[in-house]
């Protein structure tokens, strides 16, 4: 089941819910029978404040270095140690002869009443930390504490109808996975502290509390606001997928080499980036790529499950390619089907997925649903560098259809003045032998392609590298997978077109210097490859990647062509991370 | 009594952040210090009092307190709403 609430800090987590019940404060009024029993009333309120400093004083200190965290809990003391409020809830004692809780919740009321009212939003969030300070306060003086995180036995995702800032700031990032909230907005302190502390929030969901029970699988998307409660197999598969990218992304950028990517003897290299997800785009700008040589959209499938709507498209494409320019795009249509998910399509179960009901085959049979996917492309296409590429092109009759299709668009959007770049390249995958085998016929259609290795290997090879008996089979060093790319290049190179690589090969380190050597354009791996890609390209010479290139294709097995690179690059990069067959090149 | 006339110079105006400098820059001082709009009087060391304040930027708010030390006060306050806060500016 998925819930969509605001996305409040970034991050994937995957772990079962604790759920966090909040009584709700006792303060009834009590009327004080003197004066003295009053001055009494204010010593104690006086005590509570102090008390509740203390605690907010020890929270501030365990923030450590978290500078927002500091800044949000120095508030909260300030809130604590208003005087204006201070003086008003003691008079309230005094003059009206009350006990402290009653005095301090009606006070605040009257506060949080004014704030309420403001006009601006981000003052009015701050009713959130006036609450907070006054039910510590209360708690203080009832002497009951909220004691219910302390019941937190393994990691867990807190569920909870809000979180006060104070209670965030205690929160242990290793030991709270995440946080879902009923309410909460995206500029409140709780949000903040999320933030600085590293855990990932959804807020403002609304009903949730409603809908989870303790032990409950939750996965936590906080890039796009989405929380699934007991998840598919499927689902899980891709979001610890996605978590693991998450957290490798810092670390990522500390290796990184800045600037572009250049080959020893100088010759820059266009090294590019796959994304699955439009905020990668912040990963791939501080790595310094040249563009997003695939930019998947399969997750939009997921995050629309009422159905496509063109804008959701819309809004995603332009995004990532305005905070692109003016570096290329390239964006591929739906690819479904295979071993991607399936969420909200109604395909059954088929005995050969990969020979199956997917990727533009599942397009051209739903030309409008289609459609819609083209129409954002398009319309977005003014407003970046945006490339659209068509996945699993087999046949030439396919492949006229799809631009048949994209004809139409077209026209409709010209009949309704709707702007899109009349010039955008259009490109294929390629990624079967039938692909290359045609390329020649193929080629006139398009303005470039890109080799999807993963496939192209696959359906060379007949080998599906997900069943383990063969998964050794599988080898993208074989000599029937190098000619292709090499017959491809070639191919390629004589017309003109633009070829690029955006398999998992071309982040393999031993193989970059094969597909430099063949004379691809670009290479386009995953962000996370990226620095040591880049590495990789800078030891090598464009001379000695075309020897070797050469001398890979008359080479009978994938491992003597890895030998081969491998006793090359060895002593220029010894930190070069080996495949787990490479054990034995050394 | 000493007095001083400012203009919020940053482009958000007295929100939380801002109203913690002041606050933090008034608790420093003995003497009673307010802040001054055109819509309300409120002290200045009073978080509460300073952010419903809503000074926006552009406004002029007048600073003024009474004590032995009103004169450093009102500067070291008036100080702090001129630096912007360290934020971006009008």
């Amino acid at each position: 089941m998925l819930f969509k609430g605001i996305p409040a800090s970034h991050g994937i987590a995957i772990g079962p819910a604790f759920l966090l019940k909040v009584e709700e404060l006792r303060h009834a009024r009590r009327t004080l029978d003197s004066d003295h029993e009053a001055e009494l009333e204010v010593l104690r309120f006086q005590k509570a404040i102090s008390d509740v400093r203390h605690d907010l004083e020890n929270i501030a200190d365990s923030m450590g270095n978290v500078v927002e965290g500091r800044q949000i809990l120095e508030f909260l003391l300030l809130l604590l140690q208003d005087p204006t409020i201070n003086k008003e809830v003691e008079s309230r004692i005094r003059c009206g002869l009350v006990n402290a809780e009653y005095a301090v919740s009606t006070a605040l009321r009257g506060v949080m009443d004014k704030f309420e009212v403001m006009a601006d939003p981000y003052i009015r969030e701050r009713v959130a930390d006036v609450r907070d300070v006054g039910r510590r306060v209360i708690e203080k003086l009832i002497g009951t504490e909220k004691e219910a995180l302390k019941n937190l036995d393994q990691p867990a995702v807190l569920v909870a109808k809000d979180l006060d800032p104070s209670e965030t700031a205690g929160l242990k990032p290793g030991q709270v996975l995440a946080f879902v909230t009923d309410m909460g907005g995206r500029t409140s302190h709780t949000t903040i502290l999320a933030r600085s502390l590293g855990i990932p929030a959804v807020v403002g969901l609304q009903k949730i509390t409603a809908e989870i029970n303790p032990r409950d699988i939750l996965i936590v998307d906080g890039i796009h606001g989405h929380v699934i409660v007991n998840p598919t197999k499927k689902e899980l598969k891709y979001y610890r997928n996605v978590r693991n990218r998450f957290f490798e992304a810092e670390d990522l950028i500390q290796r990184n080499n800045p600037g572009p990517a250049v080959t020893e003897d100088g010759v820059e290299f266009e090294l590019a980036a796959n994304i699955e997800l439009p905020h990668e785009v912040e990963l791939v700008n501080k790595l310094e790529a040249d563009g997003i040589g695939l930019f998947r959209t399969e997750f939009l499938r997921l995050v629309q499950e009422k159905g496509e709507n063109e804008k959701d498209h819309y809004e995603i494409y332009n995004k990532v390619a305005v905070q692109m320019l003016p570096k290329p795009v390239i964006i591929r249509t739906y690819d479904m089907g295979g071993d991607k998910f399936r969420t909200g399509l109604d395909t059954d179960d088929e005995a050969n997925p990969f020979l199956g009901y997917r990727a533009v085959r599942i397009g051209l049979d739903r030309p409008e649903e289609f459609s819609i996917q083209l129409r954002a492309i398009l319309r977005a296409s003014v407003h970046g560098n945006i490339k659209l590429m068509f996945p699993m092109v087999t046949h030439i009759e396919q492949l006229r259809r799809l631009l048949d299709l994209l004809d139409l668009v077209k026209n409709d959007l010209r009949s309704r003045g709707v702007p899109f770049n009349e010039e955008m390249q259009v490109g294929i995958m390629v990624e079967t032998p039938a692909t290359v085998i045609v390329l020649d016929l193929i080629l006139p259609y398009v303005d470039f392609v890109s080799i999807g290795t993963n496939d192209l290997t696959q359906y060379t090879l007949a080998v599906d590298r997900g069943n383990p008996k063969v998964a050794d089979l599988y080898d993208s060093f074989h000599p029937a997978v190098l000619r292709q790319i090499d017959t491809i290049v070639k191919l390629c190179h004589s017309r003109d077109k633009w070829v690029g690589i955006c398999g998992s090969m071309a982040g393999d380190p031993l193989a970059v210097p094969l597909l430099i050597g063949f004379g691809v354009n670009e290479l386009s791996v995953a962000p996370t490859l990226i620095p040591d890609v880049k590495k990789m390209i800078g030891v090598v010479t464009t001379t000695a990647a075309r020897e070797m290139a050469v001398k890979s294709l008359s080479i009978e097995t994938g491992l003597r062509v890895r030998a081969l690179v491998h006793s090359y690059v060895v002593g220029k990069y010894p930190e070069i991370l080996l495949d787990e067959n490479d054990w034995r090149l050394t | 009594m000493v007095e001083l006339v400012v203009t919020v110079p940053n482009k958000l105006g007295i929100h939380a952040r801002p109203a913690a400098m002041i606050v933090r820059a008034a608790v420093e001082f003995d003497s009673e210090i307010w802040l001054e709009s055109p819509a309300d009087k409120v002290n200045a060391k009073s978080i509460m009092g300073v952010m419903t304040l809503a000074a926006s930027g552009g406004t002029s708010v007048t600073v003024s307190a009474a004590g032995d030390d009103e004169t450093t006060a009102v500067e070291a306050v008036a100080d702090v709403i001129k630096s912007g806060f360290g934020e971006e500016m009008i």
